[in-house]
């Protein structure tokens, strides 16, 4: 800042002097006013800081710390990295092998101690393990007020969260803890299945929150969101304390065979439990007791499960690979058609299951119609879309007059719950097709807003017929450069800014002129002045001095009535001794405003004069009114 | 069908030449703006030049309208994925209109492509957002498609009947209106009294097709659609293939890209599902 640190110092200690100073307050505001005295006192601290930078109090330190020495693998811990009396530009930042560690923020005390100020810088780092052991975080060496300062090592243990054993858990011990279960040992690959996740808190536990879980390993399986279970809440006696139970769902399908293992999961929530510290009177204490908070590592038991494959054995060849519980119901309309014609084939397949993957197998037997595009719609009824019904709809023409039915439809799938494939089948519907041109074509394809629902267009609208208004992109360019982003579309938008702000420039100046006769008086009389000269110049090269002497007096006249500011018409050669404002003015100057005047008073008796005479006497006259013009009105 | 390649082949021959010419002639324009004194000489190269990129132009006009006309006879043929590789080509040639992106989506769509085809009508909403038939077959498109996919707000869709030419346009004309009677004012203090509402409702106007215009441009610019082409892809949990699955999307669904790493890209599926796709599985085009 280029400010000499003393001199601030002792500003500063001066002002907060003057602004501690009770009698003074008193005096200037007839108050006794705590609070505004600690406010100077603090607004003089922070003006301190950002005028000086650091005034240091003593020595300059630097100490590292952590919040914690041990901690459990998903948990973080804080490192902070303090300044005292001093900061340093370059901050190191430790690096760890097996330790995460990332700069969180900075913080800044500036404390004001007996005319004293200390500042203190804190770093914070934000330090996570990948893997479970003994860290030592190395010490770190930074350059305070150019001296090299270091802290000592850290050492930071990370252990490996786990779950409780059964007799900690049935002891009662046990704060909060996590358990997963699965609903079947074996499942199918392809199949669904929903795991529960359940999180105990014990009866003491006032509130909790911040329920994080760091680990979900599901290898094998695709897992869907995890789902809060808010209606099944529940409370359960676990040996001999009481527990509710928070629980979770967490949808799975599993996508490999082989043995798997679902876990285990690990996670943190943060509790409220019951002071400690506070005595007194236990009925009022309930009222006013707001609880220590304790974050708990959980931990959960990995859970085995054996996914089977599906067997060869009896599968369907129109088999796509749907696996549940499931049945069919099939509609198809209109029924009596003409070739060409479309026909809505509508199924249905609802039951449980993996839904959303489900497909209608390629039916064979259609050989005779074209097909359009399959479309489909799911309903669920159940969270996790593993439970409702999908609705394919399928639009046919038939291609032939020959075409009598609409041949069987056949949808197979395997149940997990039995361990065989089904296949459902909707019999053949009996179709009157007619040959074409016995009825007109339907019309397709109209905007879907303007049909109605059971009109919906059945294909797209037609190409267009001309390539209309055709643009060239650029070489190099995916798209044509939109307006906005050519500098010369935005340039131009400034030009009516520009316009403005010079019209209003104009018409601020225009508004001051009007609002300042002496202003316009003047520029009015230097107007006058130059044309006059002008004249003058052309009266002496024509040799008129009549017209000539009229002209240099009355400009006389009107430069002498603007330097005096008084009608020109009240000027005559007295006023050079008489006014005060010429007094100022050089004598060169006053003496030859006389010599003009005087020349003007003869010219009216003296005999004619020729044009050279006449043109130095112009000069003269410019040097003159010139001189004039630098005198201060 | 070899006729029709060798004659698009010959077309693009010419539209090279045509372009070719297009840049030579705006190497000979340039100096002969920057000569000081316009004499007689530079003023005959310049009345060439400007007729010789006059021609030009309505040459490269003729040609993508005879090659335009061949996709649309393979349409009309229902060979639609030689129409589709035709319009595709004259695409590739660096020419563009709505009509020809939407014969271009109805060609992939008739194909077996509704990824393709919804990326093309995409690109010609932008063109032309108010297109019915544009929009009537994309809705039909998009209806066809299952799976996980994105659709645009109501706001989005708002904002996307103007395209981002016509919003920066109608800004820019409530802006020059606005401060033309601004400099109006200070020319003619006595015609304040007059212009003081028509006035502020330019400069509303201003304020609320700025507003417009901003998010148009931030939804352009800074945000992105990937359109899936694939028959059915598996997003990854990270950006590399050996990563778990994370969703399975099918060829056409829209979805709205989070980040890009390597010739990856991570899209949001809806229900809070994200994941990571190649992306030569998807076609990627700007949000609005």
């Amino acid at each position: 800042m280029g400010w000499n640190a003393g001199a601030v110092r002792a500003w500063i200690e001066t002002g907060v002097r003057m602004a501690m100073a009770d009698n003074l307050l008193e005096k200037i505001l007839h108050l006794r006013l705590p609070k505004l005295r600690a406010g100077l006192a603090a607004l003089f601290a922070c003006l301190a800081v950002l005028v000086s930078g650091t005034v240091p109090a003593g020595a300059a330190s630097f100490t590292a710390s952590l919040d914690r020495d041990t901690m459990t693998l998903g948990e973080n811990a804080t490192l902070s990295l303090t300044f005292e009396g001093g900061q340093s530009k370059n901050v190191p930042t430790p690096s760890v092998p097996g330790l995460q560690i990332t700069q969180a923020g900075t913080s800044q005390n500036v404390s004001w101690i007996n005319g004293a100020m200390s500042s203190t810088v804190t770093v914070a780092f934000s330090v996570a393990a990948r893997q479970a052991g003994e860290f030592t975080i190395p010490a770190l060496t930074a350059d305070v007020n150019g001296q090299p300062l270091s802290t000592k090592p850290l050492k930071l243990t990370v252990t490996t969260a786990s779950a409780p054993s059964a007799a900690a858990v049935n002891s009662g011990n046990e704060v909060a803890f996590l358990k997963l279960a699965f609903p079947k040992p074996k499942i199918y690959v392809g199949e669904s299945a929903v795991a529960r996740l359940e999180l105990y808190l014990r009866d003491d536990v006032q509130n909790f929150g911040n329920f994080q879980l760091t680990s979900t390993p599901t290898d094998g399986f695709s897992p869907g969101k995890i789902t809060d279970l808010q209606n099944q809440r529940r409370r359960v006696q676990v040996g001999n304390r009481v527990y509710t139970v928070i629980p979770y769902a967490v949808p799975l399908t599993a996508v490999k065979t082989g043995p798997l293992v679902l876990g285990a999961f690990t996670g943190n929530v943060v509790v409220v439990l019951p002071s400690q510290n506070e005595g007194g009177d236990p009925f009022i204490r309930q009222f006013f007791n707001q609880g220590d908070q304790k974050q708990i590592p959980l931990a959960t038991d990995p859970v085995g499960v054996e996914s089977l494959p599906l067997p060869e054995q009896n599968k369907p060849a129109n088999f796509t690979g749907a696996i549940g519980d499931f049945k069919m119901t099939a509609t198809a309309g209109p029924t009596n058609v003409t070739v060409g014609d479309p026909i809505t084939v509508r199924v249905q397949i609802s039951g449980s299951g993996s839904l959303d993957t489900l497909t209608l197998p390629p039916q064979d037997a259609w050989r005779d119609f074209k097909t359009y595009p399959l479309t489909s719609k799911l309903d669920t009824s159940d969270q996790f879309g593993f439970q409702g019904a999908k609705t394919f709809e399928q639009i046919i023409s038939p291609q032939n007059s020959d075409v009598h039915e609409l041949p069987p439809l056949a949808f197979s799938f395997f149940n997990p719950n039995d361990g065989q494939y089904h296949t459902l089948t909707e019999p053949a519907a009996p179709l009157v097709v007619k040959a074409a041109g016995a009825t007109p074509m339907p019309t397709i394809a109209a905007g879907k807003n303007s049909t109605p629902e059971n009109q919906a267009p059945q294909d797209i609208l037609p190409i267009k017929e001309n390539p209309g208004a055709l643009a060239q992109i650029p070489v190099g360019q995916d798209s044509v450069e939109p307006l906005i982003a050519k500098p010369i579309f935005l340039i131009t938008q400034s030009v009516p800014v520009l316009a403005f702000l010079a019209a209003f420039v104009w018409r601020k100046r225009a508004d001051n002129l009007a609002n300042n006769p002496r202003l316009r008086r003047q520029r009015a009389v230097a107007q006058l002045v130059r044309d006059g000269l002008n004249d003058l110049k052309k009266f002496a090269a024509a040799n008129q001095p009549d017209e000539f002497f009229a002209l240099l007096f009355r400009l006389l006249q009107e430069q002498l009535g603007e330097r005096l500011d008084c009608p020109a018409s009240a000027i005559t050669e007295n006023v050079i001794d008489e006014h005060s404002v010429l007094r100022s003015a050089p004598k060169m100057t006053l003496d030859a405003l006389r010599e003009l005047f005087q020349l003007c008073n003869q010219a009216r008796y003296a005999p004619v004069r020729g044009a050279s005479e006449l043109n130095s006497v112009a000069m003269k006259l410019e040097q003159t009114l010139g001189e004039l013009q630098e005198v201060k009105a | 069908m070899k006729d029709h390649f060798t004659k698009l082949t010959t077309s693009r021959e010419k539209r090279r030449r045509a372009a070719a010419l297009q840049n030579a002639g705006a190497f000979v324009i340039a100096p002969a703006l920057r000569e000081a004194s316009w004499t007689a000489p530079a003023l005959w190269r310049f009345g060439i030049v400007f007729l010789a990129l006059f021609f030009a132009g309505n040459l490269f006009a003729a040609d993508v309208t005879a090659d335009f006309s061949a996709a649309n006879k393979l349409y009309a043929q229902g060979k639609f994925a030689d129409a589709a590789a035709a319009y595709e080509k004259i695409l590739q040639t660096g020419a563009q209109s709505p009509s020809l992106l939407f014969n271009d989506a109805n060609a992939e769509f008739k194909s077996g492509h509704p990824g393709k085809a919804i990326a093309a009508y995409r690109q010609a909403a932008q063109l032309s957002p108010r297109d019915a038939e544009l929009r009537a077959n994309l809705a039909f498109v998009r209806n066809q498609v299952q799976g996980a996919t994105v659709r645009e707000s109501r706001w989005q869709n708002w904002f996307g009947t103007l395209t981002l030419n016509e919003g920066a346009l109608l800004t820019a004309v409530f802006l020059w209106a606005m401060f033309a009677l601004l400099i109006a004012r200070q020319i003619r203090p006595a015609l304040v009294p007059k212009l003081k509402t028509a006035t502020w409702i330019f400069a509303a106007l201003t304020i609320c097709s700025a507003s417009v215009l901003a998010l148009q441009a931030t939804n352009h610019f800074y945000s992105a659609v990937a359109v899936v082409t694939s028959a059915e892809t598996t997003a990854r949990s990270g950006p590399f293939d050996e990563a778990q699955s994370a969703f399975t999307a099918r060829d056409g669904a829209e979805l709205s890209v989070l980040d890009r790493h390597g010739d990856w890209v991570q899209v949001a599926g809806g229900a809070g599902k994200t994941g990571w796709l190649n992306k030569n599985q998807v076609e990627i085009l700007p949000g609005a």
